[in-house]
């Protein structure tokens, strides 16, 4: 996959979903790791979790799947490749009644964010298969999903606190 | 300067230093979009009265349905009011920086991860973890899915179609998207409506 093609697809996908994050993850997971295998489904959740501990924009990870393709070349190509669409903005401030009125428009972006609930749930499955080989992450899931869910821990301290169990089992079994 | 005047006087003038440090300020922020949003609305509208809670809230729901992620179309619309193209220049640089900075930070650590020993720690810490936070996402998304409603019966036909007949991704969601736009418009009528009611 060339630089070029791999900016292209990036900019595709985020135009898809709306520069949503997370939507983009079964399309790059499709696409960068089952399809053209060049990205290893641990990287894709590496650049993921960096997506989730930084300040800013949530799908500028794609500058992190861009940097392990092709270093700093990459990571600009692929933030530009998200980034530029924003213009049109521009257009879209003059025609906002127009479209802000249509329902056709309103349902066509529920339907989308719909439709990407099951294919991020599938992508889980997808790459939970290939990644949780060994009995300790299946503790470390859950575990992420009480303490940032139901006991509303705050990401790092989470990350910290999951990342020790994981450590501390290891040493144990 | 004339043709100043006609902005002043909808709204304080807001320099291109001023425009730099603000959106420099939301791309600190944390919690992503909501985070960034709640420094906007405090340095734009509460502090500056550069844009009135009508004007902000109008532009934020335009920022939506731009396909570029919210966050970047808001500072190209604040950029490009406050300083025309070279505005939207500054206020993408600066609200872009402080993440690309980081990500690119932290994808080089992995590079130096991956020849130590602490590397065969990530499948136990956090590629699992970075998994939940996936799930984690996906559930925000979908207030409206987790009830019997036709959201769910496409959610569901979404997840099927992607994991057992492996059909790609991309089409599912324009499907879906092509779906939504003749078949959850009339229920977003009904909700509308019972907003309408419920505000009275």
């Amino acid at each position: 996959m060339s630089l070029w093609k791999l900016a292209l697809l990036i900019a595709l996908f985020n135009v898809m979903t709306f520069g949503n994050g997370p939507v983009m993850i079964p399309l790059l997971q499709t696409h960068l790791v089952e399809g053209s295998r060049v990205l290893t489904e641990d990287q894709l959740l590496y650049a993921f979790t960096i997506a989730r501990v930084t300040p800013g924009q949530a799908n500028f990870y794609v500058a992190s799947v861009g940097y392990m393709l092709y270093g700093m070349p990459g990571a600009i190509a692929t933030t530009l490749a998200i980034i530029l669409p924003g213009y049109i903005m521009i257009p879209l401030l003059h025609g906002y009644e127009y479209l802000h009125g249509s329902r056709w428009i309103r349902g066509f972006t529920q339907g989308l964010t719909v439709t990407s609930v099951g294919l991020i749930l599938a992508a889980v499955v997808e790459i939970a298969r290939a990644t949780l080989t060994q009995p300790i992450a299946w503790i470390v899931l859950p575990a992420t999903l009480i303490l940032t869910q139901l006991l509303k821990w705050n990401i790092f301290v989470t990350l910290a606190v999951v990342g020790c169990l994981g450590l501390l089992f290891r040493w144990l079994l | 300067m004339k043709s100043d005047g006609a902005k002043r006087q909808r709204g304080a003038r807001v320099t291109r230093g001023e425009l730099f440090s603000i959106f420099l300020r939301a791309g600190l922020a944390f919690g992503g979009g909501l985070g960034i949003l709640a420094v906007l609305e405090e340095e734009l509208v509460d502090k500056r009265r550069a844009v009135t809670k009508e004007e902000f809230l109008t532009i934020y729901g335009i920022g939506r349905i731009v396909p570029s992620g919210t966050m970047t179309a808001l500072a190209v619309a604040y950029g490009y009011r406050f300083g025309g193209l070279f505005g939207t220049v500054i206020a993408l640089a600066a609200l872009s920086i402080p993440v690309f900075v980081l990500t690119v930070a932290l994808t080089i650590a992995y590079h130096y991860l991956r020849n130590t020993r602490l590397f065969d720690l990530l499948p136990v810490t956090i590629m699992p973890a970075a998994l939940a936070l996936i799930i984690v996402a996906a559930l925000k998304l979908g207030k409206d899915v987790f009830r019997p409603s036709r959201e769910l019966v496409i959610a569901c036909s979404a997840f099927a179609l992607a994991l057992f007949l492996r059909l790609n991704p991309a089409l599912i969601l324009l499907v879906g998207g092509a779906l939504g736009a003749f078949v959850l418009q009339k229920v977003e009528e009904e909700s509308d409506a019972r907003e309408k009611e419920s505000g009275k």
